[in-house]
């Protein structure tokens, strides 16, 4: 690949200063799945590429904090994975993390990284969508939380400023029982890449929250309240009008190589219908 | 079997003790002292002409030495090929296929040569590309290649590169109660080996050594020698083990290109592909066969007519014997009154087609038994005594003129079924699939081997084939073992290189074990020849007296172990005992193919699959595949190469395809979107078994093996898809997605 | 801000000062720069793992790491599975259960094997499936390596 130089900032304001330095000749590199792939296919061509990992308040880490989960911005798939309290009050995230890749790629891929890097298929977006997850960003202003939704903006974007980083991924931590299932369209059993993805949580309200993505620009996160989906003694008759109206932002890709549109859009019920149910079965658990 | 890991031994592999350690040097790990980096320049684009080629920002790249370009080569352009002498050395006036090479830069470091070959600027104009069997055939159609460097023939002005008429008895005037005739598709495939190829090209004195991942060292070695204009005996190959070839890496590539930049520079030159390099270096061709098969009500065959269609690329390579040698065996095992078969090689501007494990079977085993499978199903026959009840017995000459069935077949049948459990009911949603796949061995072939017997009872064995993971190299130590009674640890095995070991025309078509364990075997024969001699010197005994029986001289009166004669005949002054070995199937002018078959390979493979009706995802619930082999001389490295062939099967059945644009530039290069099976895409209960019958022609019975298991695994797995669904599909592969379309259309049907 | 750095790294425990690159992938550095060839080039995209090597107790596609990112850790490579010259367990049960064939893909399967059973002294079949996903092998020896996996597991009774 071409060459760069190197940075390791020891402080999130360091960090900040190089990147005001250096605007968009600078890339910010936590794991490096992504990066590393787009740096040697020269898809990017950095001046300086701006190591992370050193910065002490980065290091991975999850703790709580305020009624909320904390997730530094270096912390890996893996360690997210094993993590008892996300295990405990978000297995859904749990789901999508452990299927980011295979187990090397889960060591290094981190869950701030795989948002930012804004791809449509992102395995966590729906998760973190689901589970009204925040984005913490630094930058030249100072500190803002930016919702998870207002966060993803479109294939490979992202609402960060040019000398803004993520510094971590806050989750509340549910007041009430909420339960949630991830699941995926692959085109093999093994690790691949996604052409659906797609998390569906209830609540003890009966709210009903659908997020999905790989079906066009950005993950969407779409709300029901009426009451019919997360009722487990509604039928499938009942709910699937509700299901294909809230599936029905999908905007599938027609000419991806991974799956064709009508095939999305056709999986997308079935899917939705497959984690709705897990999703009822686990909150029912939760009681 | 011989307790020293002797034939019959699950024996460690020769060559396990690198590959564990990770000391094991393949192309790419060779050091080599001096050697600047190759990079290839390639065209984003599947047909171009190319107008001019600016050198001039990548000479500036510090470290870059030359960018070679068709100027740079000698004039007419060079050409090579296995079977057509077509290839260029680079691409000159035009590029053919997406992904060949029009230059190459050499540098110092691979950085510099990186970032040149980037810089390089090619002016070329986009031509339009033909990719499909269709514009290819079509009568407008432009010429893929011009007629010049064709044969000259009657079909120079088509993109057809050779046609085959191969059959016996009349279809025309059979008389059948059901004709089945369907179209059934093959897409192109790639090899993927985890190895990426490799060349390194040196000049050695006045002459030259290369080090390439080649599966065939002394072809390669006769190419360079004319290509370069040297002596062979100038010409030296090393051939390092490859990291998986499958065919991919049979025949020379690159390397008379790093050759020449070797040459040129007067420095080592080195090259080793990227994944997606490799992808458009090497590929299986794609396939469109309409196959007719007649059945009598009972289902007996009355005939089997075939049109194959190859589509092979933009240069020969070995797309004529492909076709032609895949297509002869269309009909399979069965009898069949009557048989035709026309088979073409249709060119086409993409990645020339390079042989690949069943070299064309497995697309004709397709048609045939999903064919096969249709007939049952509209004749209310079970699919197993259908398929029983047309095989060849035992010594049958299915094909007239060629070698008979040369194994109890319905014995390999009966394994698979009762290892399935044919008959025994499955769930809803569920299907079982039986398939049954035929190739032939090779149709001629020479070997030869050396071994010697050093003076303190080693030996050391001298072999041409090249273990690319098959495991050559330890069965040849195991034959040595064997017949000179020694241990198979004091047995070493000299491969890869031209100047040291004899003769052998290639690894392929599963000859090894036949061709080559002869050869070593006859080697090991001459020693215990000259064994005899000693000890009717040594014993003062007839020489018609003395039986070497593998580790054993029996006298009249006594048995002497074979090292001590060895020793005490090689006597104070030491030495050693050469033997040399040859095996050979020669030629026959008057057969289609030019020999008949030397053996078959006879697969069969059954399976349980269950659809996801909502997803169309298919999950092999049981595989089980049986391949008659006559003897395992090595059991471990059978079930190893038997499941390897299975798995690769089920890939090409279930996710493998090469996916090209509109251009004809392949899209899914590399590894994210060519999909190929990994730990979690295994069938959930998975079973190989043999059958030795040790009745091959090969040292204790042996046939070749490793092809087999791979035949029948997509018609198997799309009868059971049948029986689960009630879908039929005749394209591969049976992602979810075409079998979730393909269940749609049947339910609005 | 450089475009070279010296990094400190153990190296199969023997502790290194390397000068590298630092475009240059740990993957490079280990072939290249210090002659460790164990570790293979395939796909480079992370997906074949014949590249993997074990970082802090982790295995990692090193194709996909720059070798300044293991300034200070400790890295494992093939190389360093023997020990003066004695095969470990893992490797003696890949060579009886004839794990490799054509080879190129062993070590990276060593490694992600080796690293699982530091972790999991009694793995199952599926999660010898889960943490050897990452690795392909077209000789699709699979049922073998995890045959092999399975049998060298310190938990299992011998």
């Amino acid at each position: 690949m071409q060459a760069f130089a190197y940075a390791r900032p020891q402080t999130v304001e360091e960090a900040i200063a190089l990147l005001e330095e250096h605007g968009d000749q600078a890339e910010l590199l936590a794991g490096g799945t992504d990066l590393i792939i787009e740096l040697r296919n020269a898809w990017k061509r950095p001046k300086v590429v701006i190591d992370l990992k050193r910065i002490e308040e980065l290091r991975p880490a999850i703790r709580e904090e305020d009624g909320k989960l904390v997730i530094t911005a270096t912390t890996v798939m893996a360690d997210i994975v094993a993590d008892e309290r996300v295990r405990r009050h978000f297995p859904a995230l749990v789901e999508a993390a452990d299927v980011v890749g295979s187990v090397q790629i889960r060591n290094r891929a981190t869950l701030a990284g795989n948002i930012c890097n804004g791809s449509p298929a992102a395995d966590t977006a729906p998760p973190l969508l689901v589970y009204a997850a925040e984005v913490v960003v630094a930058g030249p202003a100072g500190r803002r939380r930016v919702p998870i939704d207002e966060f993803i903006v479109g294939p490979g974007k992202v609402a960060l400023g040019s000398a803004e980083l993520v510094t971590a991924i806050e989750l509340p931590l549910p007041v009430q029982p909420v339960a949630a299932a991830f699941t995926r369209l692959t085109r093999r059993r093994g690790t691949d890449l996604a052409s659906i993805t797609l998390c569906c949580g209830v609540d003890a309200t009966g709210t009903a929250r659908l997020a999905y993505g790989s079906v066009g620009p950005r993950a969407l996160l779409i709300v029901d309240d009426s009451g019919v989906l997360a009722d487990p003694g509604a039928t499938d008759e009942e709910k699937a009008p509700i299901l294909e109206r809230m599936l029905a932002a999908a905007s599938p890709s027609p000419t991806s190589m991974r799956a064709g549109p009508e095939y999305r859009l056709a999986m997308l019920p079935v899917l939705g219908a497959r984690a709705l149910r897990t999703a009822i079965k686990r909150l029912a658990e939760t009681k | 079997m011989s307790a020293g890991g002797g034939i019959g031994a699950p024996a460690h592999r020769l060559g396990g003790y690198g590959r564990v350690t990770g000391h094991q040097q393949y192309v790419a790990d060779i050091p080599m002292a001096d050697a600047l980096h190759a990079k290839l320049v390639t065209l984003d684009c599947a047909h171009a002409r190319i107008i001019s080629i600016d050198t001039s920002a990548a000479l500036q790249v510090p470290g870059v030495r030359f960018v070679m370009t068709a100027d740079d080569l000698p004039s007419p352009m060079p050409r090579f090929g296995p079977e057509y002498q077509d290839r260029p050395v680079l691409a000159v006036g035009e590029t053919k296929y997406f992904g060949e090479p029009v230059a190459a830069v050499a540098a110092e470091t691979k950085d510099a040569a990186e970032e040149a070959a980037r810089l390089v600027k090619v002016e070329y104009e986009v031509l339009p590309a033909i990719f499909t069997l269709e514009s290819a055939l079509d009568a407008s159609a432009e010429l893929v290649q011009d007629p010049s460097i064709r044969r000259p023939g009657p079909l120079t002005g088509s993109n057809v590169l050779c046609e085959y008429h191969f059959g016996w008895g009349d279809v025309d005037a059979s008389r059948a109660d059901l004709v089945v005739e369907n179209t059934y598709r093959w897409p192109m495939q790639t090899h993927f080996a985890i190895e990426p190829h490799g060349f390194i090209a040196a000049p050695d004195g006045d002459g030259i050594a290369v080090w390439s991942s080649i599966q065939h060292p002394y072809q390669l070695q006769k190419t360079l020698a004319r290509v370069l204009e040297m002596p062979m005996s100038k010409v030296r190959v090393l051939a390092p083990d490859p990291g998986g070839a499958f065919g991919g890496k049979q025949h020379p590539k690159l390397e008379p290109l790093v050759a020449f930049m070797a040459l040129r520079a007067d420095r080592p030159v080195r090259l080793i592909l990227t994944l997606e390099e490799a992808f458009q270096a090497v590929r299986r061709t794609s396939t469109a066969i309409r196959v007719r098969t007649g059945f009598k009500s009972d289902g007996t065959l009355v005939f089997q007519d075939f049109e194959n269609d190859y589509l092979v690329g933009a240069y020969g390579d070995t797309g004529d014997r492909i076709t032609s040698k895949a297509s002869y065996l269309s009909a399979g095992p069965y009898r069949t009154p009557a048989v035709r078969i026309v088979a073409r090689a249709v060119l086409s501007h993409t990645t020339p087609t390079h042989p690949y494990r069943g070299f064309g079977i497995p697309q004709v085993t397709w048609a045939r038994e999903c064919n096969l499978d249709a007939g049952a199903f509209a004749l209310g026959i079970d699919r197993l005594e259908i398929r029983l009840r047309n095989l060849a017995k035992y010594g049958e000459e299915f094909i007239p003129g060629d070698t008979p069935a040369d194994g109890d077949w319905a014995q390999t049948v009966r394994k698979a079924a009762d290892e399935i459990q044919w008959g025994t009911p499955l769930l809803e949603g569920q299907g079982r699939g039986i398939a049954i796949g035929l190739k032939s061995g090779p149709t001629t072939g020479l070997s030869y081997a050396t071994a010697r017997f050093l003076a303190d009872g080693s030996v050391l064995v001298y072999s041409g084939t090249s273990d690319m993971g098959q495991g050559a190299r330890t069965i040849f130590a195991q034959i040595a073992a064997e017949e000179l009674g020694v241990p198979v640890d004091r047995v070493s095995v000299v491969m890869g290189d031209t100047s040291v070991v004899p003769y052998d025309q290639q690894t392929s078509a599963s000859r090894s074990s036949v061709l080559m364990g002869n050869a070593v075997l006859s080697a090991c024969r001459s020693l215990q020849g000259q064994i005899r001699k000693m000890a009717s010197r040594l014993y003062g005994v007839d020489e018609a007296a003395i039986v070497v029986d593998r580790g054993v001289v029996r006298l009249p009166d006594r048995e002497e172990a074979i090292v001590d004669v060895l020793t005490a005949g090689l006597g104070r002054m030491g030495g050693e005992l050469i033997g040399n070995g040859e095996s050979r199937k020669d030629a026959d002018p008057d057969h289609p193919l030019g020999g008949t078959a030397l053996f078959f390979e006879f697969n069969c493979t059954a399976c349980d699959v269950e659809v996801d009706r909502e997803t169309g995802e298919t999950v092999i619930l049981r595989y089980v595949t049986v391949s008659d082999v006559g003897f395992a001389l090595n059991p471990i490295q059978v079930t190893g190469q038997d499941e390897g062939a299975a798995v690769m099967g089920i890939g090409h059945a279930l996710m493998e395809h090469l996916i090209l644009d509109d251009s004809g530039r392949t899209r899914n290069l590399g590894a994210i979107d060519y999909r190929i099976p990994t730990t979690k895409d295994l069938p959930l209960d998975f079973h190989s078994y043999i059958v030795e019958n040790a009745d091959g022609p090969g040292p204790y019975g042996v046939k070749g093996m490793s092809e087999g298991s791979l035949l029948g695994t997509a018609p198997a797995v799309a009868a059971a898809v049948r029986e689960a669904t009630g879908v039929v599909i005749r394209d591969l592969p049976l992602t979810p997605e075409r079998v979730w379309r393909a269940m749609r259309e049947l339910g609005a049907s | 801000m450089s475009d070279t750095l010296h990094i400190e790294v153990t190296i199969n425990g023997r502790r290194r000062g390397l000068d590298v690159a630092v475009h240059h992938t740990l993957l490079d550095v280990l072939r290249d720069d210090i002659d460790l060839t164990g570790a293979k080039e395939c796909c480079v995209v992370g997906e074949c793992g014949a590249c993997t090597v074990i970082v802090d107790g982790r295995p990692m596609n090193s194709c996909l790491m720059l070798a300044v990112e293991v300034d200070g850790a400790e890295v494992m490579t093939v190389e360093g599975l023997a020990s003066d010259g004695n095969l470990s367990r893992l490797q003696t049960a890949f060579l009886d259960h004839g794990a490799a064939q054509c080879g190129f893909c062993i070590p990276g399967q060593l490694m992600s094997a080796h690293a699982l059973l530091e972790g999991n002294a009694n793995p199952s079949v599926e999660e010898v499936h889960e943490a050897l996903a990452g690795n392909l092998c077209r000789c699709a020896g699979y049922p073998q390596i995890t045959a092999a996996v399975l049998a060298s597991a310190p938990g299992v009774e011998r």
